[in-house]
């Protein structure tokens, strides 16, 4: 039996023992180690945020950012196209919650709305450049694309009076006439 | 040779082993906690949460899911390598695997859908010679045929050209519904449980259940019927009174109006989007302002029986409903039941109101 | 792999011409595209991913990763830009390149953008020159674009346009509100508002139905295909023919010449990422105004040290694309309509003819606007966030237009495209870095545009107006980019011929915005269009089997 032939047997041993293991380990690993229902945010950083998001976009008639699923947004592109700002967002919410606590008490998703305004007037005037990214890319969330996780049921657009998905009647081209039908 | 047969069988031992640890832990992963166990995983939890407040909570996942264990070691690796899609949806195969999974307690509704033109499948619609010979194939027949269909039109039927002969490059959809249980209906949507199956989706006075959404290629998503449009139409210059039913912005995604085209006096005299243009058939005339569902089914468009929920078996004018030339094909005919009018029938003048039969609602209608 | 007649670098507005033009004139042809071949269901109008608004990147290429271009700022510090980054200058990477997902104006330049110099004099400190071919030359070649490519559009409106043989092919689209609401006010001002020019079909043309009016236009891929570019017109006939090969996701790496000093070919690595020769008789560069002047700089040998074609250090200069401004009004009716492309009404009053300024620009209503392009356009003093902004959302999303223009650029020497010494693509090639600036009197004419485009507006009603006018501190390109091998009959002072050939090697073309002397008071597309037809017209007539014709 030739050392090649082996490595081959022991590769797909390997792959399947390892599938089962994953398989039974998810199973009880998950469920213990299920410390954030987000991709990237920890639940107290998605708290925080979930605050100052929802003060960049109150709640009024039409929902908040958090209740568009902002949050989503969000996260999800952390994880992926804005890893890049990954840093900003750690550091960013720690220094939101310290000036709430510093001057509230508390942390800010503690606080009542109208604190909560106060915190993010105070903070948007000391942390220009993190604040202006979080507005940024909440607006983005709740006035871009629903499939993104933010703008869920396309309801910012409702907000604006545009149809989603638009009411437009197909336009084909009649090979009998050289004109539409 | 003693030792290569015992390597073969510890390798065979071995072998079997792992099947069975795979089997089993992948088959107790998607068994566990009352069958959703697979939405413990955080990517999944959205899901299962949507699941649970549907009018499917009692079911597993697997009542309506495929899981081989092809698909159940694929979701282990998107798992553990972080891999998985920035929305998760299911893919085209997924909804095909489905639809029988939906007939299993929906057997009414199933066959008057399987009965019906919404049925009609992947080779009726997409090789069809009359039509591909008279109109282009393109994208955008995907968007009411073939919704869940995953890319482009030339990837589904070729050659693309007037000539033919056609046949689908993706021969495994060939008895595959184009508008699946799934075009019309979303599963994870808020709902009460039902004791036994409905016999008919019935209204009412109820709330129009979430369930009742449509699925928008574009997106991605189901947009529940709440959310959609109903549109602004008109018969020349006159706006046309178009039923507030939400459940007819469902057919209108589909059965949409164009706005006016070059050329038209609806262009040249801004009259806006017209009652009949395109593939619309809001009704303008007698039946204005009745909803698409006063008449059609749910799952079965055949409206024929309907007429007599509002006429006596013989109309007003002493005609057979169930005899009479409705034709609805032809947008131009003035039988069209979509956009009779009243001076169809009626060449000499409408007569005066005090000669009409005594019916109420051909009283409110004359009036009008 | 077998030798063959042409190869074509680029499958944009001009390359796919060019494929086209030669291949039906029986040359075998390769056309060669770094992009890939997209469909509309390969991205589908996603408000945050498009050519247009590339907040999670650029839908149509080319992606993030791997393919870096470095700026340099006005204190002379050089930044690298990811490719959905404004400062990348990007216009497309895709089969139909920019013309896939364009807004799709088509406009003729006017006779006097061809004689900028004769007209004005030029500025101080700029490059402005004249084009060595006059409108006349191209008349016949915007006709042909024209009608090959599907405009829609009417010039009955206004005089100021150059004289024309034929009507446009296709009447304009129906007017939507923001044409009815600006067409009276601009007569009452003494203008000549009409329906602007777009390569989109308006009736059925060609093949394919009409534009359905969605609201996802410009910076999209057309879902009903109702919008024509060079991926569903001219690139499908070069391939019926035969003759015309396709090949995507192909980046060249340089034109290889021989010990005579002509072209043999190119250089690519394939969609695997090996190393390939295509060999030619003659290369065709379409690559566009910045990739274009990379190709040729980065074809160095013995004989061409500074790349080719830059004997006298002219490719990559005199880099423009247009510096836009206008103004933005709002108003106390509704003026949106949900009815696309939005663009539909245009003036050319004001592109010539102003005393002090040296050119002007076309002024038209914008594209139709999407919630997220809003976001950043509410009335001066509203708040940026809370409540307020998003009341403000809705109390102006549907009440506000846009009226903006694309000032005729003043080119500058100075403006231009180089290697960068340090950065490399994924390839391992040098990447453009872009340095300069246009020439100041630019920002001067795109003030009193932007006044002009505010007078607009109140004539129309805005109860409230706010102009939009930077002095961007970075040369401008982006999607109109052109300018960077300038054409000329002084081998000194520009790079190609007017037939667009180089100066220095006889076998070597470049057919795209790159030529353009000047880029007009408009959208360059239909002039690149034109001038491909223009250089393929006399490309063929000089063709004899391998070599030209005397």
């Amino acid at each position: 039996m030739s050392s090649r032939g082996k490595t081959g047997t022991l590769t797909r041993r390997q792959l399947l023992s390892g599938a089962a293991l994953g398989g039974v380990s998810l199973t009880i690993g998950c469920r213990l180690g299920r410390s954030s229902a987000w991709e990237f945010l920890s639940d107290e950083q998605a708290r925080t945020l979930a605050a100052l998001c929802d003060q960049v976009v109150p709640a009024d008639d039409f929902p908040s950012a958090s209740q568009a699923g902002v949050l989503d947004y969000i996260d999800r592109q952390l994880a992926r196209v804005y890893r890049r700002h990954r840093a900003a967002y750690s550091d960013g919410l720690v220094r939101l919650d310290t000036l709430s606590r510093t001057r509230f008490g508390r942390g800010i998703a503690a606080l009542s709305v109208d604190l909560q305004f106060q915190a993010v007037t105070a903070f948007a005037e000391q942390d220009k450049s993190f604040f202006e990214l979080v507005r940024n890319h909440t607006l983005e969330g709740y006035y871009g694309s629903p499939r993104h996780g933010g703008n869920r049921d396309a309801v910012s657009w409702r907000m604006l009076g545009l149809a989603e998905p638009p009411i437009r009647g197909r336009a084909p081209y009649d090979l009998t006439k050289g004109s539409t039908s | 040779m003693r030792s290569l047969l015992q390597f073969a069988a510890l390798v065979a031992a071995s072998l079997a082993i792992a099947v069975t640890c795979a089997l089993s832990g992948a088959s107790y992963y998607y068994s566990s906690q009352h069958g959703q166990g697979c939405s413990s995983c955080h990517e999944m939890a959205v899901y299962g949460a949507g699941m649970h407040g549907s009018a499917h909570r009692n079911g597993t996942c697997l009542d309506c899911h495929e899981a081989s264990l092809a698909t159940k070691l694929r979701h282990i690796r998107v798992h553990l390598t972080r891999t998985w899609p920035e929305t998760i949806r299911l893919r085209e195969s997924d909804v095909f695997a489905m639809t029988p999974n939906c007939q299993k307690c929906h057997q009414q509704e199933y066959a008057s859908w399987h009965a019906g033109p919404h049925a009609a499948t992947y080779t009726q619609i997409f090789t069809n010679a009359g039509q591909n010979s008279r109109q282009h194939l393109m994208d955008d027949c995907l968007r009411c045929h073939g919704a869940h269909f995953n890319g482009a039109v030339r990837d589904l039927v070729q050659p693309q050209n007037e000539q033919g002969p056609w046949r689908l490059v993706r021969s495994d959809l060939a008895n595959q519904p184009t508008i699946p249980c799934q075009a019309c209906h979303q599963v994870h949507s808020h709902g009460t449980p039902q004791t036994r199956p409905a016999a008919r989706i019935s209204v009412g006075d109820e709330p129009i259940p979430d369930s009742l959404a449509f699925y928008d290629r574009r997106e991605g998503e189901h947009f529940a019927v709440a959310a959609l449009a109903l549109p602004v139409l008109h018969e020349g210059a006159r706006m046309v009174s178009v039923s507030p039913d939400p459940r007819s912005a469902l057919c209108y995604q589909c059965h949409a109006p164009r706005p006016p085209d070059t050329g038209t006096p609806a262009a040249l005299n801004g009259w806006g989007s017209q009652a009949g243009s395109g593939d619309d058939r809001t009704p303008t005339g007698v039946h204005e302002g009745l909803s698409c569902l006063s008449c059609h089914g749910g799952h079965n468009q055949n409206a024929r029986a309907s007429c007599k929920n509002c006429h006596p078996r013989m109309s007003n004018c002493g005609l057979d409903v169930e005899k009479m030339d409705t034709t609805y094909a032809d947008a131009k005919s003035p039988h069209n039941i979509h956009w009779a009018h009243c001076e169809d029938c009626h060449q000499h003048g409408i007569p005066a109101r005090e000669n009409a039969p005594a019916s109420p609602l051909h009283g409110a209608l004359a009036g009008n | 792999m077998k030798r063959i007649n042409a190869v074509v670098v680029g499958a944009g507005a001009a390359g796919g011409i060019v494929a086209k033009e030669l291949a039906v004139a029986g040359l075998s042809v390769v056309l060669l595209e770094r992009g890939k071949w997209y469909t509309a269901h390969d991205c589908r109008k996603d408000d945050l991913r498009n050519q247009r608004t590339t907040l999670l990147g650029n839908a149509f290429g080319p992606e993030d990763e791997g393919n870096p271009r470095v700026w340099v700022d006005p204190q002379g510090d050089a930044h690298t830009a990811l490719a959905s980054e404004g400062a990348y200058q990007n216009n497309a990477a895709c089969v139909g390149g920019g013309t896939l997902s364009y807004g799709a104006q088509a406009w003729r330049y006017m006779p006097q953008d061809f004689r900028m110099k004769s007209t004005y004099g030029a500025p101080a400190g700029s490059s402005l020159e004249d084009w060595p071919i006059s409108y006349d030359d191209l008349e016949p070649f915007y006709e042909k674009a024209e009608y090959e490519i599907g405009i829609s559009g009417d010039y009955s409106g206004t005089p100021f346009h150059g004289p024309r043989r034929r009507p446009l092919p296709m009447p304009s689209l129906p007017p939507n509100r923001e044409f009815e609401i600006l067409e009276p006010a601009a007569r009452r001002l003494g203008l000549h508002p009409f329906h602007l020019p777009m390569a989109r079909n308006s009736i059925a043309y060609n093949g394919r139905g009409p534009c359905m009016r969605c609201r996802w236009c410009c910076g999209f891929a057309c879902e009903v295909d109702a919008k024509n570019g060079s991926q569903n017109t001219v690139i499908p006939v070069a391939l019926n023919t035969g003759n015309c090969e396709l090949r995507t996701e192909c980046m060249v790496r340089e034109i290889l010449t021989d010990e005579r000093g002509r072209a043999r070919g190119v250089a690519y690595f394939d969609a695997d990422g090996h190393l390939q020769e295509q060999l030619a008789d003659l290369v065709v560069v379409s690559s566009c105004a910045a990739e274009s002047a990379r190709l040729l700089l980065n074809s160095k040998s013995r004989l061409f040290p500074n790349g080719l074609g830059n004997r006298y250090d002219q490719v990559g200069r005199n880099l423009q694309g247009h510096h836009y401004t206008g103004a933005i009004g709002y108003f106390d009716f509704e003026t949106y309509d949900d009815l696309g492309p939005g663009a539909s009404i245009a003036i050319c009053d004001y592109n010539h003819g102003t005393p002090g300024l040296s050119g002007g620009g076309m002024l038209a209503n914008e594209f139709i606007r999407l919630p997220i392009h809003m976001i950043d356009r509410l009335p001066p003093g509203t708040s940026s966030w809370g409540l307020a902004h998003k009341q403000a959302m809705r109390q102006w999303h549907k009440r506000s237009i846009v009226i903006m223009g694309p000032t005729q650029q003043i080119p500058s020497a100075e403006a231009r495209v180089t290697l960068d010494p340090l950065v490399k693509d994924k390839w391992g090639l040098p990447v453009v870095r872009f340095s300069g600036n246009v020439h100041p009197h630019t920002f001067e004419i795109g003030e009193v545009q932007a006044q002009r485009a505010e007078t607009w507006l109140k004539e129309a009603g805005a109860i409230h107006t706010s102009q939009m006018a930077g002095k961007p501190s970075l040369v401008s390109a982006g999607q109109h980019q052109a300018g960077t091998c300038r054409m000329g009959s002084d081998p000194r002072s520009s790079v190609v011929t007017p037939d667009c050939r180089l100066h220095d090697i006889d076998n070597v073309f470049v057919i795209d915005g790159s030529v353009h002397v000047t880029n007009g008071g408009f959208n360059p597309a239909l002039t690149i269009m034109a001038v491909a037809y223009k250089a393929s017209n006399a490309l063929v007539r000089n063709w004899k089997g391998t070599a030209f014709r005397s």
